[in-house]
Parts: C-alpha cells; structure tokens; sequence
C-alpha cells in the first residue's frame, strides 16, 4: 500500500469521529499546552534577569558604602548632644583598587546627603559628586543639553535625571536646561537631562532617573567629606569619602578573582568592620541562570507527567478503538491488507491525534502566556523552537503509545472476525 | 498479471488434496476437516453446500487462504500455499481471491467508488488506474451512477454488487462468496445470483459456500459436506451425481 493511501486512510478515519478524536487528544492538548506556556515564561525570565543584570554591567564590580551596625559603635562617645561618624570607602581605598591587576577604570559617586525640597516638600531626589566617566558607568544616556564636562571646573552646573526633572518641576514646563535650581544654599544651573531606559539601579545611588549630578570637583569644593544632620535634636555628623564605586574590569574571565582581591583588601583595611557590600552582576547572573535552570527541570517534570498521562489514555482510546474495528480489520486483511499496512494505519492515526492535540495545545499554551503577562505582568518569550519542540514531542508520544495498539490491531486474526454480525 | 490469470477455460485453478484440519482444544483433538478432495477448473461455477458443522466455515477459510489445513495439498493457480508466509499469503489473497461475504463487510465511511478501489490500494494500485478500473467494475454490476453513495445510502442488493465488483478489480482466480444472499430477500438473492451467473458466462471462476439448497441446480457443480467429508457431488452439466461413504 502506498504511503499516500496510509495517511489518507488514516486521517479519513480521525476526521469520522471528530468529537471523540478531540477528547482523546485533550491529555496532549494540555500536556503541550503547559509545556508551552512554561518555556515561554521561563525564557522570559530568564531574559528579563539577563537585561535586568546586564543594566549594570556584566564587566563590572559594583561597591557602596554601608552605615556600619550600630553594636560596634561605643555611646560613650557622644559629646554635646552629637555624634560624629567615619566609615565607608575611602580615597585610599580607591587608589589601591585602582592600582590592582585586570582594574580598568573606577568611577565615583557621593551623596552629598542634602535634602531636596520643592516648595516644603522633601523629593526622593539626591545629589551626588561624580567622576565624569560615570555617566557611561551607571548606563545611562543624555537626551537633552549636555553631560558634565572638565571644562566645567568647580562651578555650579549639575545634570539632573528623568525622574528628578519630573519630581522637580511640573510637566508642563519646556526649557529646563538652563533653569537654576537650589539645593540648600547653593544653586545650580541645569546643563542636561539623563535618562536611564535599562532600569540600571546601583547600590549607593539607586536609579540613575532620580539623581542630579554634579562634577567631583564641584562636590569637594562644596560639601567637602562632611555631611551635618539634625535628627531628633541631634547632629548628625558623618564622614564619608565615597558612596559608589563602579569598578570596570578589563577581563571579565578574571572578574571572580578580582572581585576576591578587592574584598580581601577591603575587609583588612576596614578591620572588619562591614561599612561596605559588594555586588558582583555577573555572579548574580549565573545564580539567577542555576535557579532558573532549576525551576525549568521542575516545570518539564511536571509538564512530562501531564504528556505521560495524555499519552497513555491515547493509548487506551486506541486499545478500545482496536476492538470496536475488528470487523473493519478483518475484512481488511482478507482483502488483502498485510499486517504492516494495519499498523501503519493506527499508528498513523495515532501520531495524527498526537501532533493535531499539539498543535491545539501549541496555541494553548500561547494563549496561556499571553493572559500571564496579560494579568500577572510576568515577562513571557516566545521562540519557534518551543514549537518545533513541542509538535516533535507530540508526534514522538504518538508513535511510543500508539505502537502497542497497532501491533495488537495487526495481531487480529481475520477467520474470528469475518463471521461475526 | 493478466497474462497468467487469463489461462484457457478447463484449466486447474484450485486443487485441494486429502485437505484435513484438526483443533485442539485443551487435550481434546477435534477433526474438523477429515481429508476433502476436489479441484476446481477454470470458468466453473461451484457450489459448496452444508449443513452448520460440516466444516464448510473451516473450508471456506482454507480456500481464502485465512486458515492452514492441519495437513493435505492446496494449489492455487498452480502454486502450492502450505508453506507460503503471512505476508506471500496475504498477496495472494489481495490479488487471486476476490472475497465476497454474506454481511456485505462494506466501510461504512468510504463511498462506493472508494469501497471497490480498496483491494488496489493494497495492491499498490496508482490512483488514476484505480478510478478507471472501478468505473468501469462499477458499470459491470450496473452502480456506475451511484460511485459517489455511501453503502448507507444503498439497498442490501445494491451494497452486495458493490462488494462483488470489488472483489473483481483485481482480476483474481476466482470469486470466493460466503452466502452472498444470506442477509437478501429472495427477490434480491435471485437478482444477486443472475449477476454471479453474468460473471460465470464471461469466464469468471466462482466458488460460494452456502447452506441454501435453493439454487442447488444453478451452480456447474455441487459439492456436498457432511462430517467433514466430501459425500455427494451433483454435476450438473453431465448431469451426474456420484455420493461418497462418510
């Protein structure tokens, strides 16, 4: 029997009894539905962790200052109602980093500690003193004006962030590059605006969008090391060199060890005492990749056992099928249908039921991701190669559990059949 | 294929020699078939009649090549088929044996000109041979405008000259017909029996087995089985009739 034939046959006799072809393949359906929708939401954040780590630079070491626990701290030491402190990371700390192997760059950023007000109001904004590489440090591009420039000097010129423009004035007003703001008692002129798109956060600074930035110079000049604060009828004095460094590596390979190196020297010169924390993003990355990993496996076992089940009642439908057709296979062998000619038409009716339920079920694992991203806001991917996966699983299960009833169907002796009413 | 089965009218088409079959059902050996000689020559039309038990069912299913005899000589078309595999058995049956059977065995979902189409397929038939032979199959036993029915569609004598004209596409040896009236009225049955008396005329060799006497005189030759045995032959051309001791 031609091949052509085979497959007509078989597909003649799925489409007899569409309703009952549909609710054996419904086991599939789900089965590739959910696979589906778990590799797209897993690829997804997967993607989303990758974009979210690669904003802060996967050649980078990323170290900020910590307010030390206050256990180490000795009370006694307050005089005249103040308190005066010393921590985080130190110009000599930079130097030395500066100075190791694989170190490229180092860009700088500290808080100046003021608050900034609108009217009364106090603004989740901050200005810092950066070195002027870090606005290729922290991601982020101009859109507007210009960044900060050595020709500036010391003077009063700041750049101000997405999110601090829009804290900082209202949305209607145009023109704000040249506006002057106040900051305490000084004031400074707004020479651009950055916007940070890749939803960079740094430890230190926190978004770039909420920053206004002036040049290093410009903050030694002004607020020196020293911060003052009254809080609760104290002042607050503390000393801080730097809030921020971005290490740029020259070969991320070595980045783990150089990341060692630092935090060994800087456990020594800080006695211990951890007024600092380290990120490594490329660490982060292939943690978050293991866990994923992990939660995919568990999400294919599950979604495995669904095939398995689907699988099986084919299987059974199929067995129960074999019986109802005895009549139809033994007038078929006497007519001269050999016994590969019968499996290849249940097996092929098989592998139709599987691969249609798959591509149903292809659709519906689609459609489950789309409403998960839909409602729950989850990041989904979708690649063609989830549903090429997907229909080659389907046909594979096909022609595992439909090989048994074939065979049976094939083993069906025509002389017990062709009497039967 | 034409080229051997188209042999001269009064050759041998089937030879069954001391054909004996035995089942065994647990330790008890049960002789069905206990040694049944006969051939059958070209272009005859033979009748193989019996009452429920005499084996006739077990004979029916040797002569369709369904069934092994426990032991004896059959030759179909000059080839002996004792040792022939399932799959060489299998052939023969799809291109020597045309089935015709008492409950039409139609596929219900196929259409008349799919249903007759359906010994080519195996046969490995193209598809545009298939649609000019069946047409043409189809005119034979005079269906050729009901090619697109479906069996459901068509009366009991309707679907059983579907299933002879199936069982001709394949030009076979010979047409073998279990109690092809058995599930018609007389009127059908006799309208049946004139179309197998048509193919006879035009040279087709017909083997039916029945238990109906009614057209004993109808056939060239009667075979009779009691106890699985061979005991009385009517030859109705010599007009001879010969018993045998069972």
């Amino acid at each position: 029997m031609k091949l052509r034939d085979s497959l007509w046959l078989s597909f003649h006799n799925l489409m007899l009894h569409k309703i009952r072809s549909i609710l054996t393949s419904l086991g599939i359906i789900f089965g590739v539905g959910s696979v589906i929708a778990m590799l797209s939401i897993s690829e997804g954040a997967k993607r989303e962790a990758l974009s979210q780590i690669e904003s802060m630079g996967v050649d980078n070491i990323l170290i900020s200052t910590r307010r030390p626990p206050p256990a180490g701290k000795d009370v006694s030491e307050n005089t005249n109602n103040s308190n005066m402190e010393t921590y985080g990371l130190t110009e000599r700390d930079r130097k030395h980093i500066l100075r190791m192997d694989n170190v490229q760059s180092i860009s700088t950023a500290r808080n100046s500690r003021k608050s900034i007000l609108r009217g009364t109001t106090r603004l989740d904004v901050s200005l810092f003193g950066v070195t002027l590489d870090f606005l290729n440090a922290c991601r982020s591009d101009i859109v507007e004006g210009r960044w900060l420039s050595p020709v500036d000097g010391d003077r009063n010129v700041c750049v101000i962030g997405m999110g601090a423009k829009r804290s900082l004035f209202s949305i209607t007003e145009r023109d704000i590059v040249g506006r002057v703001i106040g900051v305490g008692d000084d004031a400074y002129v707004i020479v651009g605006i950055l916007e940070n798109l890749k939803g960079t956060t740094i430890d230190g600074v926190g978004s770039p969008n909420n920053g206004i930035f002036i040049s290093k110079k410009a903050s030694d000049a002004i607020y020196g090391k020293m911060s003052v604060e009254r809080v609760n009828g104290r002042t607050q004095i503390e000393v801080v060199d730097y809030d921020t460094f971005i290490v740029k590596v020259m070969d991320v390979s070595y980045i783990d060890y150089t990341a060692k190196r630092i935090a060994a020297y800087l456990s020594k010169m800080h006695n211990d005492v951890k007024d600092w924390e380290m990120v490594v993003p490329l660490d982060i990355l292939k943690q978050r990749e293991q866990t994923q990993n992990i939660f995919t496996i568990v999400m294919s076992s599950i979604a495995g056992i669904s095939l398995l089940v689907g699988g099986i009642g084919i299987m059974n439908i199929m067995l129960a099928n074999v019986y109802e057709r005895r009549k139809e296979i033994g007038t078929r062998r006497a007519l001269g249908a050999q016994k590969g000619d019968i499996i290849r038409q249940f097996l092929f009716e098989t592998i139709f039921l599987t691969s249609i339920g798959g591509s149903i079920g292809v659709a519906l694992g689609l459609l489950i991701a789309k409403i998960v991203t839909q409602y729950a806001n989850w990041p989904v991917a979708f690649s063609i190669w989830f549903i090429m996966l997907a229909l080659l699983i389907s046909a594979v299960i096909g022609i595992i559990f439909g090989t048994y009833p074939a065979w049976k169907a094939a083993q069906q002796n025509p002389i017990d059949v062709l009497r039967a009413e | 294929m034409s080229a051997i089965t188209q042999k001269e009218t009064g050759g041998e088409a089937l030879f069954l020699g001391d054909i004996r079959k035995t089942y065994h059902t647990g330790t008890v050996d049960v002789p069905v078939l206990k040694g049944v000689n006969f051939e059958v020559r070209r272009g005859e039309f033979i009748g193989i009649m019996g009452s429920s038990g005499s084996g006739k069912s077990t004979l029916l299913n040797i002569l369709g090549l369904l069934d092994k005899p426990s032991s004896g000589v059959y030759r179909l078309d000059g080839q002996a088929v004792e040792t022939l595999s399932d799959y060489e058995l299998t052939m023969i049956r799809n291109i020597k044996i045309g089935f015709v059977f008492q409950a039409f065995n139609l596929f219900p979902h196929l259409t008349v000109q799919e249903n007759i189409e359906v010994p080519m397929m195996y046969a490995g038939v193209d598809i545009k041979t298939r649609h000019r032979i069946s047409e043409e199959m189809a005119g034979k036993v005079k269906l050729a405008h009901r090619l697109d029915h479906r069996p459901t569609q068509l009366s009991g004598g309707e679907c059983q000259r579907v299933a002879v004209a199936r069982s001709l596409v394949n030009n076979p040896t010979f047409i073998l017909a279990d109690e092809p009236t058995g599930n018609l009225d007389e009127k059908t049955g006799t309208e049946i029996m004139n179309l197998f008396h048509e193919l006879h005329r035009a040279g087709t060799t017909i083997v039916m087995v029945t238990h109906n006497p009614q057209y004993e005189s109808e056939y060239d030759r009667v075979i009779y089985l009691r106890n699985g045995r061979k005991w009385r032959v009517i030859d109705n051309v010599n007009h001879k009739t010969e018993e045998f001791e069972t």
